[in-house]
């Protein structure tokens, strides 16, 4: 069927207020972004009012050899183990809480307060969990599982800090998800259920055999979506650690960070670079997250 | 009648447009200075748009993103036209190329009759002066003890050298538990253990300017701190956070029993734990070997995007002279930068109140402020490095000669000049 041209003009111009704002927010700054990979643009010359000059693959080369760039990527793409321990709990609990039981929208507000909760003030309140005299170390030693004299505070650690931060990402990622994961669960008809039952599944055989299955457009998105955040996490380290101790919690946007943001000394041009090298990492495991998650139909069955 | 009114009519509206057009609107930006001095700071913009009628003064008080929204600014082509900025930052910024020298828009005799040699070296870059030196502090300018913790773990006095707050710090962690003091090793964004050299009058830079803090004599000085940190006599906490914010922290909970440094932190704990402060001791800080004090200062410097230098210039002028820091250091204990503070009568008052007493004990001094150290070129990589090599000493990762080697590898390769 031919559309008229008037009805076409008229979607394009329903479209335009979005399409600019796309244009200049999102695709300008990702094409301009690249092109400064590419470039030397560091405080001197921005200073003097010199426009980026081109030097090819130079900033890559940089980076492959600085060992703080590649301890910070290896420290990123170790972040993603958050991904499937956030994902699975968030799955499972909204599996849990999508019961019409009395209280339930009371507990699953609870569980999106840490969402909402500004980082600072959570790291504030995480810094009383994992000090020294915090009270991690009180419930450890309450529980006779360790002594006053082999306690430490977990964010000066190297062997603790990174997990201890992983935690606090867990812990603010956690209700997002299970919201995210509680709107797909109320997609499912509830007539498939009740065939189920009646032809006698187990509740494990319909979590797999239902759940899992109708759930994999909405698995595939959070995954996509945790998968991100996690190579991008930066607010959590940035104030909890500040990449420390030994650069253990350093991670890939917390360089792109410091040499795009802090200081005269700024470096747009390596800092460009930097921001791609995630994103190609991050498209990659895009990549994977379709091959894994999005197979055609039939294999669902 | 009517023609004369039609003229008078005319010339009025004419003078009015062009003192009009003749107003100048200067920006000008301050760092952590809002709410708590906001009165000080419309005071004295009063005077000074009372002493200039053609300039008017837009005040803003910028927090965290201060540099990012100065380069921003800068960017957007609207820079504001005073920028306070400490000593480091200034450095960056001038080395960088973004500011005017304050050395070409006011006359430099005029600058050295104002302010402290000193100080006028702690914002000079290449042969320039680049910024009006404002107020400053003292690291070592007061020690501030808890008497309580200090009797309990025997002591009768207050130390007076580095090796005895290094022993100090060691005899009270043991007597009582609580820390001794928290030094200044790792502060974010700088490089601030340099400072602890430098005190002990080891050198930083070579002669031909190359980074030279790796002799044994360093590497036994910093082995001193590590000795400690490893010991457990130093708050594990140093490595993460700022000394001073947790020094005062940890005071006013009694759990540390002395702090070095400036008044500043008085007015902190006079807020949090007023008992303790009533009987907080305020006495001359300990001075390292080569007697001289570490401190830091503020500045105000006119961007080179500014677009009214000459209103600017005079503004910073105005905010740093005499008797507006004197006026300042009446608010808050700051140690003010210019000469005629030393021998300001103000200084000169006897009390028993801790913050009146240490600001009458550093007061006068702004020509000891000094950080210790300038900043090299590309410091933010630079300090990001030695800061690794002093955690990874601390930390047991590496000796402390081998930290100091690594870093000042790191820094004659990377320095730029």
């Amino acid at each position: 069927m031919r559309v008229p041209w008037r009805t076409t003009l008229l979607s394009y111009t329903f479209l335009a207020p979005a399409l600019i704002l796309l244009a200049v927010f999102t695709f300008y700054p990702l094409l301009y972004g690249s092109y400064l990979g590419f470039t030397e643009y560091n405080g001197a010359r921005f200073a003097q009012g010199l426009d980026p000059r081109w030097v090819g693959t130079a900033n890559f080369e940089k980076l492959l050899a600085d060992p703080l760039f590649l301890t910070a990527l290896k420290n990123s793409v170790k972040y993603l183990l958050v991904v499937p321990a956030l994902q699975l709990a968030a799955l499972a609990v909204a599996v849990l809480v999508n019961k019409q039981l009395p209280g339930m929208a009371i507990f699953r507000a609870g569980y999106y307060v840490p969402v909402v909760t500004s980082v600072s003030l959570a790291a504030v309140m995480w810094e009383w969990v994992f000090n020294r005299e915090g009270t991690l170390n009180w419930l450890l030693r309450s529980l006779g599982l360790t002594s006053p004299e082999a306690q430490f505070g977990w964010l000066n650690s190297e062997a603790w800090a990174f997990w201890a931060v992983m935690l606090v990402t867990f812990w603010r990622g956690f209700g997002y998800y299970m919201v995210l994961y509680l709107a797909g669960l109320q997609t499912i008809p509830e007539e498939l259920e009740e065939a189920a039952v009646l032809d006698g599944a187990s509740a494990w055989q319909r979590f797999w055999k239902i759940t899992v299955p109708l759930m994999r457009p909405t698995i595939l998105l959070c995954t996509l979506l945790s998968t991100i955040a996690a190579l991008r996490v930066l607010e959590e380290v940035l104030v909890l650690t500040n990449g420390g101790p030994l650069n253990s919690t350093y991670t890939a946007l917390m360089y792109v960070y410091a040499k795009a943001f802090q200081g005269f000394d700024f470096d747009y041009g390596l800092a460009s670079a930097a921001g791609l090298v995630v994103a190609a990492v991050a498209l990659i495991l895009s990549f994977v997250n379709f091959k894994l998650f999005n197979r055609p139909e039939e294999d669902q069955a | 009648m009517k023609r004369a009114l039609s003229i008078l009519t005319l010339s009025l509206g004419m003078t009015a447009l062009s003192s009009a057009s003749a107003q100048t609107t200067v920006t000008f930006w301050t760092w952590y200075l809002s709410p708590k001095f906001d009165n000080y700071i419309k005071t004295t913009i009063a005077a000074f748009e009372k002493a200039n009628p053609g300039i008017k003064v837009q005040w803003f008080d910028k927090q965290d993103s201060m540099v990012q929204d100065f380069i921003a600014s800068v960017n957007l082509g609207n820079a504001p036209d005073v920028v306070n900025l400490n000593i480091d930052e200034t450095q960056k910024a001038a080395q960088n190329g973004f500011l005017l020298a304050a050395s070409d828009l006011t006359p430099p005799a005029t600058l050295q009759r104002t302010f402290y040699g000193q100080s006028l070296k702690n914002f000079t870059s290449g042969g320039k002066v680049f910024a009006y030196p404002w107020y400053g502090w003292l690291n070592e300018g007061v020690l501030l003890y808890n008497p309580d913790l200090l009797k309990k773990a025997g002591l009768t006095r207050a130390p007076r050298s580095t090796s005895e707050m290094l022993n100090y710090a060691k005899t009270i962690k043991d007597k009582t538990g609580a820390y001794g003091w928290v030094p200044a090793l790792k502060d974010p964004n700088t490089a601030s253990f340099l400072g602890y050299f430098y005190a002990e009058g080891l050198p930083i830079y070579a002669a031909d300017g190359k980074a030279a803090f790796n002799t044994a004599q360093h590497a036994a000085l910093l082995n001193q701190f590590v000795t400690l940190y490893r010991g457990g006599y130093i708050p594990e906490d140093a490595v993460r956070r700022e000394a001073f914010q947790l020094a005062t922290e940890l005071y006013a909970q009694n759990r540390v029993a002395m702090i070095v440094g400036g008044p500043q932190a008085l007015t902190r704990i006079k807020d949090t734990n007023p008992g303790l402060y009533a009987k907080t001791v305020v006495t001359e800080a300990p001075v390292g070997r080569a007697n001289v004090q570490t401190g830091g200062s503020m500045g105000l410097v006119i961007p080179k995007a500014s677009k009214n230098p000459e209103a600017a210039a005079k503004l910073a002028a105005f905010f740093t002279n005499n008797a507006n820091q004197l006026a300042f250091a009446k608010v808050v204990p700051i140690v003010p930068t210019t000469l005629g503070a030393q021998t300001s009568v103000q200084f000169k008052v006897t009390s028993q109140d801790p913050v009146a007493k240490a600001t009458g004990l550093v007061g006068a001094s702004g020509r000891f402020i000094n950080p210790g150290y300038r900043a090299p070129g590309n410091s933010d990589d630079l300090y990001k490095n030695f800061n690794d090599n002093i955690e990874a000493a601390l930390l047991g990762k590496k000796t402390a000669q081998q930290a100091l080697n690594d870093s000042v590898t790191y820094w004659n390769a990377n320095m730029k000049k």
